[in-house]
C-alpha cells in the first residue's frame, strides 16, 4: 500500500476542517502529529527491503479493478519519504505550541495546507510520470504559497506573491519541458521516455533532449533557490511563519526541486559532461553567493534562507560529480540539511514568539533566559557549519573528498572556505542573539513552550546521534539511494 | 478554423491580463479557456478538454470570484507599470520561439495522441490510465480552496 504515503494526509487534509467544527486546537494537533508519525513509521516498514535493492513498482488497484497509478518505491524515493515524514512530525509538534498565536490562527486549515504540502511532496517522489510529477509539485506549491503568507501581514503577502509569481516562471519553463518529452517520446512515464531515449540515435533527438535539460535545470533550479534561480527564497521565507521555512528550505526545495532534476538526469535522461559541468558550476556559485549574502543580513529567517542556498549548492556539486562517493556525499548531506535547518528555522520561531522580532540587532543575551533555544541552535549551527563530530561535518567531508578525488581541488578548497564563512555567520548569530549581555528589554522573556523545545531538542539529538551512528546511517539509508543513482537509466 | 478559436484563446488571455477590474478579467479568463478546451477536443486530446472546462473554466473562475466577492474595492493598490512593458515583450518572444522553433524540432509524432480515436473511451483512459492525475486534481483543488479560506479567515471569524 505504497499510495498511503499520498492518500492518508490527503484524506486527512480535507477532513480537518469538518473536524476542526468538533475540536478547534486538540484534534487538529492530534490527528496531523499522528499522521505525520505513521508516515514515519510507515517508511521505516520499506527499509529493509530498499537497502537490499529492490524496486516496488506498485499498481493500485480499486475493489480488484486496476486503477491507473503506477507508483515507484526505491530506495532513492524512500529516503526522501523519510526525510519528509521527519522534518513534517519536527514541524508539527512544533506547530502545537507556534500556530496558537493570536496572527495564526484556525489551525485545522493551518494543519490541512500542511499535510498537503506533504501529499504533495510524497506525491512527487512517488510519481512515475512526469505530468503525476508536476500535477503534485502544484499541490504542493499551491499549499506553501498559502501557508507563506499566513500571518497575513504585508510583508508576508509581498514574500508569497513573490514566491508564487517566480514559481509560475519555473512551472512554465516544466511544462514546456513535459510537452516537448511528450511530443519526442509520446509518453510521460519515466520508464517509457527512458526506453525511447536509450534506442534513439538521432542527432537531433540528443539536441532537443539539451534544450529539454536546459528547462527543467531553469524549472527545477527555480524551485530549489540555486543561484541565479534564488531570489524568491529571502522574500519568502523572511516573514512567513517559522515552519513554513522550515518545512520548505528543509524539505520542499530538495523533493520538489534537487530531487527531480538528479532523478532526470541520472535515471531517464543520462547525465552528459555538459550537464554535469553546468550543475557543478551552479553549484559552487550557490555556495559562494549564498555564504556571502547571508554574512550582511539582520533578519534571522533572511539569514537562513541564503545560508539554505549556500548549503543546496553543496548538494548539487555533489550530485554534479556523479560517482558513487559524491552521491553519498551529496544525499546525506541532503538529509543532514533537513534537519538542521529545520532546526535553526524552528528556533527563529522560538525567538519570535518570545520576543516578537527576529531581527538579530533588536536581540541580545537570550541564551540565560531560553537556554534550550539557545542550546539547541548551537548544536544546529555547528552542524552546519560542518564542524566535527556532528552529521554536517560528515557529509560535508565526503563531498570534500569526493570532490579531491574527482580531481577538482579548486572546487573542493572553494568549499572548505565557504564553510569557513558559514561558521562566521553562524557564530555572528549566536553572539547577536544569545550571548552577551540581555537586552533590557527582554528580561521577562520565558523559554519556549514545552512542545515547540520537544521538537527543537528531538531534531538537534538527531544531528548529535547521526554525528555519531553515521556508517549505521549511511549504510541502511544512504548507500542504498546511492546505488539507484549509480545503477542509471531505469527500464 | 483551428486559427480563429487560436487568435480569440490569445485575445481573451492577453484581456484577462490588461483589463484593470478584477471581474472582467476572471471571466476573460473563463472565456479563453473555453477557447482552449475547444482546441484540445478538436485536437483528440478529449480528456484535457474535460478537464479544462470542468477546472479552469469552472472550479477556478467560481474560486476566483469569491475571492474578488470577498475582497475589499476600497483598497488602492499602486499598480507597477513594468507587466505593461514586459508582457507583450514576451509574449512575442514565446510566438516567435513557438513558431519558430518548436515547430522544426518536433520530429516524432505523438502516439498518445490518437489513442481517443482508436476507440478508446473517455472513462477508460481517465480511470484506466489516468488515474494518479485524478487523485492530484482533488489534491489540487483542496489547496486552492484551503488557500482561500486562509487568506480571509479573519474576515470570516469578525
Amino acid at each position: 500500500m505504497v499510495i498511503l504515503f499520498i492518500i492518508l494526509p490527503l484524506i486527512i487534509a480535507g477532513l480537518l476542517p469538518l473536524l476542526g467544527k468538533v475540536s478547534k486546537k486538540v484534534l487538529p494537533d492530534f490527528l496531523a502529529n499522528a499522521v505525520f508519525a505513521l508516515l514515519l513509521g510507515y517508511s521505516f516498514n520499506f527499509a529493509w527491503n530498499a537497502s537490499a535493492g529492490k524496486t516496488i513498482l506498485s499498481q493500485v488497484n480499486l475493489a480488484g479493478i486496476p486503477l491507473g497509478i503506477t507508483l515507484r518505491l526505491d530506495a532513492l524515493s524512500l529516503l526522501m519519504l523519510f526525510t519528509i515524514a521527519l522534518v513534517s512530525l519536527g514541524v508539527g509538534i512544533f506547530s502545537v505550541n507556534y500556530i496558537n498565536q493570536e496572527k495564526y490562527s484556525s489551525k485545522p486549515i493551518y494543519y490541512s495546507l500542511l499535510l498537503l504540502t506533504v501529499a504533495g511532496m510524497n506525491g512527487i517522489v512517488l510519481s512515475n510520470d512526469l505530468f503525476g510529477i508536476y500535477v503534485f509539485l502544484e499541490i504542493a506549491a499551491i499549499a506553501s504559497y498559502a501557508l507563506a503568507a499566513y500571518g497575513l501581514g504585508k510583508e508576508e503577502l509581498e514574500g508569497s506573491f513573490k514566491y508564487l509569481m517566480l514559481s509560475v516562471v519555473a512551472t512554465s519553463f516544466i511544462l514546456l519541458g513535459i510537452s516537448m518529452i511528450f511530443a519526442l517520446t509520446g509518453t510521460v512515464e519515466l520508464n517509457g521516455i527512458a526506453s525511447v531515449l536509450a534506442y534513439s540515435k538521432a542527432i537531433k533527438i540528443k539536441y532537443l533532449i539539451g534544450i529539454c535539460s536546459a528547462l527543467f535545470i531553469m524549472g527545477f533550479g527555480l524551485k530549489s533557490a540555486i543561484v541565479p534561480f534564488h531570489s524568491w527564497m529571502p522574500d519568502a521565507y523572511s516573514k512567513a511563519p517559522a515552519t513554513l521555512p522550515a518545512m520548505s528550505s528543509g524539505i520542499m526545495v530538495k523533493a520538489a526541486g534537487l530531487y527531480v532534476l538528479i532523478r532526470l538526469f541520472y535515471n531517464v535522461f543520462g547525465i552528459t559532461p555538459a550537464v554535469q559541468t553546468v550543475l557543478m558550476y551552479l553549484g559552487v556559485i550557490s555556495i559562494v553567493v549564498g555564504a556571502l549574502l547571508a554574512l550582511g543580513q539582520n533578519n534571522l529567517q533572511r539569514l537562513l534562507a541564503y545560508s539554505s542556498i549556500s548549503q543546496i549548492g553543496y548538494m548539487v556539486v555533489g550530485f554534479a560529480i556523479g560517482t558513487p562517493l559524491g552521491f553519498i556525499g551529496a544525499l546525506f548531506h541532503m538529509f543532514n540539511h533537513g534537519i538542521f535547518k529545520s532546526l535553526l528555522f524552528l528556533n527563529s520561531g522560538s525567538i519570535e514568539n518570545a520576543t516578537g522580532t527576529r531581527e538579530l540587532d533588536e536581540l541580545g543575551g537570550l541564551a540565560k533566559k531560553m537556554p534550550v533555544t539557545a542550546g539547541t541552535n548551537i548544536v544546529a549551527s555547528l552542524a552546519t557549519a560542518g564542524v566535527p563530530p556532528l552529521n554536517g561535518f560528515w557529509s560535508k567531508l565526503i563531498i570534500i573528498i569526493a570532490l579531491v578525488q574527482a580531481k577538482f581541488y579548486i572546487f573542493a578548497l572553494i568549499g572548505i572556505l565557504a564553510s569557513v564563512v558559514t561558521l562566521w555567520y553562524f557564530l555572528i548569530i549566536q553572539r547577536r542573539a544569545f550571548f552577551g549581555k540581555l537586552n533590557e528589554t527582554w528580561k521577562d522573556v520565558k523559554e519556549a513552550p514545552f512542545w515547540m523545545s520537544l521538537s527543537s531538542i528531538m531534531l538537534a539529538l538527531i544531528c548529535i546521534i547521526l554525528g555519531i551512528a553515521f556508517p549505521w546511517f549511511i549504510r541502511l539509508w544512504i548507500e542504498p539511494a546511492a546505488n539507484v543513482l549509480v545503477a542509471g537509466i531505469i527500464r | 478554423m483551428n486559427i480563429y478559436i487560436l487568435v480569440a484563446l490569445i485575445l481573451f488571455s492577453v484581456m484577462a491580463v490588461f483589463l484593470r477590474d478584477l471581474l472582467k478579467s476572471a471571466i476573460c479568463l473563463a472565456v479563453a479557456s473555453i477557447f482552449l478546451a475547444v482546441m484540445f477536443f478538436r485536437m483528440g486530446a478529449t480528456y484535457a478538454g474535460v478537464f479544462e472546462v470542468s477546472v479552469v473554466a469552472g472550479l477556478i473562475t467560481v474560486l476566483f470570484i469569491t475571492v474578488i466577492a470577498l475582497t475589499n474595492d476600497d483598497a488602492k493598490v499602486p499598480e507597477n507599470k513594468w507587466p505593461i512593458i514586459i508582457f507583450p515583450v514576451a509574449l512575442a518572444i514565446f510566438i516567435i520561439f513557438d513558431i519558430w522553433f518548436m515547430n522544426k524540432f518536433i520530429i516524432l509524432p505523438s502516439k498518445a495522441l490518437p489513442l481517443l480515436a482508436q476507440g478508446e473511451k473517455f472513462g477508460d483512459v481517465l480511470w484506466g490510465q489516468r488515474t494518479f492525475d485524478l487523485l492530484g486534481q482533488i489534491g489540487v483543488i483542496f489547496a486552492g480552496v484551503f488557500g482561500v479560506f486562509a487568506f480571509f479567515r479573519r474576515k470570516t471569524d469578525e
